[in-house]
């Protein structure tokens, strides 16, 4: 899977999330930048993210990630770590 | 999921909430139900949800996040008919909430209380090694502080609880050795729930949490990572079927759920046709793989049975062939008179349905239906929207589980009724001939030699007379939907004169069949509730339990009799019964018509029935 094929799915699953189909997602985006971004929004993201992706993130990742730019490099480390 | 967008975004509000609760009834998956859970919630923000035919209001405490739990749950609820108004306690409140009298739980006056629990919510575990006799004692004293919660709760609160039970751990540190330790942590929580089996009182429903874990595996069912982020119950893999075990359990509490499962003959109780193989060529019992299957399917149905469903058969045949297997094939488990209906004919399968639901007294939604055949099966659900349809998949071996899992079939309890209930129905087709044969009705009533009993509701029939009034919407003055609890306040109250009435005639025993209850206020007696089953309307129970109220009335010093009739969609047969009992209609009142006599001017009606002290 791509780099670039990861990057659309987060940028996908985000905007479900979110309810928002032109919610603009760079590498610096983080939760204060987005409405609605609390704990439980985080947690239902991640969810989606690592059933989408078929990963899944090690405890200590699941939070203290800065931004969308480290979670798509987290998810793309689980993704090549799965061989694919 | 796209059409419901789109519905929603155009604005079509009622098709958009018919297409939420379909999908919400069919989907498994956490992201969907999400995606379900924010369409939900627009679309309240563009106006108030259809109304639903069961409102309550429900009380969430938590010894793990409930959080993620509540909208799904409310979505699920939704779904199958119960609009509930959640109130969730902070986390880990959970037992000040249940013991303190002025919590904001029992402020809420909830009228059923959910407490999610995990095993890290146990109070105490035995030491590794504990004798027998000290693990057992420990269990009993989790259990018991698990009960005083829930006995706690329900005094201050008067709401029924429902309590989950301990899953298994998903490691095994002492191994094989295990099962012979006393205090090994499994054998531990399997002692807790048995505790907590045979001892909850009747207003504590066991959600049993153990035999889903199982179900799903220990290790789908729980996920550490969000435990210790953020105490999650349950992994997000099983949350959906949480969530939803739980609505079928709250919307059975309140009758939402099957009275009848209609099955199809041809592969779905026997494999092959019996209309091309004959009775003896088909596959069934011992000898053949799917023969077995099929046997296996068929004892599984009969346990429906034990338990109180009714069992239909819808079959496209002629009706001498659908019914020669069950002469011939001694392999076969069911028997005719397992049925309560049987239909064969070579009408659509929603016209049998029909024929079958009405026979029953049954509404569509109380049918599941059964059939292999995928063709039929949507012929089903789109000519018959509200009859639950089994997704059956096409593999005998895989046909308990299927109807298992439908979610439909939930009960809370078992009553002498239930277990009688297809006998009840074979008594009515006896009474139905002795009726068609005698042309003067009052002579078929004599005939029938009725006897019933009278009294004021008792603790050993409350979850009869629960039952009654969750699921009875045709002879029904005010359709109030009650639990246990709610019963048992009526009983002891001094303000309240209950009645419920046992009836058996020469055929059989009807069991409790119609309560009344009324509220005092002054020199006035109101009749807040009061419902009968349809299976013995006109037969004179309707005046001898008004005849037994006024009696009461008039020993209770009453001066006014008052009765209000509350319209629905299904009770149109009761508009006129109090006319027909003497009284005057006063004037319109909630919607509905206030009707009153004076006690002293009422003419006790005539009834055939004796009434006797003991049936």
């Amino acid at each position: 899977m791509t780099n670039d094929a990861v990057w659309e799915t987060v940028v996908h699953i985000m905007r479900e999330t979110f309810d928002d189909d032109s919610l603009e997602v760079t590498r610096a985006t983080a939760a204060k930048d987005v409405a609605g971004w609390d704990s439980i929004a985080n947690i239902e993201l991640l969810v989606a993210l690592q059933t989408a992706l078929g990963v899944k993130l090690r405890t200590g990742e699941i939070a203290g990630l800065k931004n969308v730019g480290e979670l798509a490099d987290t998810l793309t480390a689980r993704v090549r770590a799965a061989g694919r | 999921m796209d059409a419901l967008k789109t519905l929603v975004g155009e604005g079509r509000r009622d098709e958009a909430w018919d297409r939420l609760f379909r999908l919400a009834r069919e989907a498994a998956d956490y992201a969907v139900v999400q995606s379900l859970c924010r369409a939900r919630r627009t679309l309240l923000a563009l106006g108030p949800a259809p109304p639903q035919p069961v409102r309550i209001r429900l009380a969430v405490l938590g010894g793990a996040t409930t959080t993620m739990l509540e909208e799904p749950l409310q979505l699920l609820l939704h779904a199958a008919g119960v609009d509930a108004t959640l109130h969730a306690s902070a986390y880990g409140t959970f037992a000040a909430e249940m013991i303190e009298p002025t919590s904001a739980t029992a402020a809420f006056r909830p009228d059923v209380a959910v407490v999610i629990t995990t095993p890290a919510n146990l109070p105490s575990w035995p030491a590794w090694n504990a004798s027998t006799g000290a693990a057992d004692a420990v269990a009993d004293e989790v259990g018991e502080y698990w009960l005083g919660l829930c006995r706690s709760l329900h005094e201050h609160a008067r709401c029924d609880v429902v309590l989950g039970n301990f899953h298994p751990l998903p490691v095994r540190p002492y191994a094989t050795a295990g099962a012979k330790l006393a205090g090994e942590p499994n054998r531990f929580l399997r002692a807790v729930n048995e505790h907590l089996a045979r001892r909850a009182p009747p207003y504590v429903h066991l959600m049993d949490v153990a035999a889903l874990a199982a179900l799903h595996g220990v290790d789908r069912w729980f996920d550490a990572r969000y435990w210790y982020h953020a105490k999650q119950p349950v992994s997000f893999e099983c949350l959906v079927p949480y969530a939803r075990e739980l609505a079928h359990l709250l919307a059975a509490l309140y009758g939402r759920s099957a009275k009848c499962v209609v099955v199809d003959l041809d592969n779905t109780l026997w494999g092959g046709v019996v209309g091309d193989d004959g009775a003896d060529g088909l596959l069934l019992g011992e000898g053949d793989p799917v023969g077995e299957a099929f046997t296996a399917f068929q004892r599984y149905l009969r346990r429906l049975k034990d338990r109180g469903l009714l069992l239909a058969v819808a079959s496209k045949n002629d009706e001498a062939q659908a019914l020669a297997p069950f002469a011939r094939r001694p392999e076969m488990v069911l028997r005719r008179d397992d049925f309560a209906a049987f239909v064969a004919d070579w009408r659509p399968k929603s016209r049998q349905l029909r024929q079958i639901a009405t026979a029953l007294n049954v509404g569509l939604e109380a049918l599941v239906f059964v059939d292999d055949n995928p063709a039929e099966r949507e012929q089903v659900r789109q000519a018959l929207p509200e009859v639950r349809v089994v997704e059956l998949g096409d593999d005998p071996a895989g046909y308990p589980a299927a109807v298992d899992r439908s979610g439909w079939l939930e009960q809370v309890a078992v009553s002498a009724e239930d277990t009688a209930r297809t006998a009840l129905y074979e008594a009515d087709t006896a009474r139905a001939v002795v009726r068609s044969s005698l042309g003067d009705y009052d002579a078929y009533l004599r005939s029938l030699e009725q006897r019933a009993t009278v009294a004021p509701f008792e603790e050993r029939h409350l979850d009869r007379i629960s039952q009654l009034t969750n699921k009875t919407n045709q002879f029904n003055l005010t359709t109030r939907r009650l639990t246990r609890s709610d019963l048992a306040a009526m009983m002891a109250s001094p303000n309240h004169l209950t009645a419920s009435v046992c009836l058996a005639d020469r055929f059989g025993d009807n069991g409790l069949i119609s309560v009344i209850a009324a509220r005092g206020v002054g020199p006035d007696l109101w009749i807040d509730l009061w419902l009968m089953s349809c299976r013995v309307l006109k037969r004179g129970v309707e005046q001898l339990i008004c005849n037994h109220l006024v009696e009461r009335a008039k020993a209770a010093g009453y001066r006014t009799l008052h009765g209000v009739y509350l319209p629905t969609e299904r009770n149109g047969m009761v508009k006129d019964l109090y006319g027909e009992l003497g009284f005057g209609r006063c004037g319109p009142i909630d919607g509905g018509d206030h009707w009153s006599v004076e006690v002293a001017a009422y003419r006790p009606a005539a009834t055939t029935i004796a009434v006797v002290d003991a049936i």
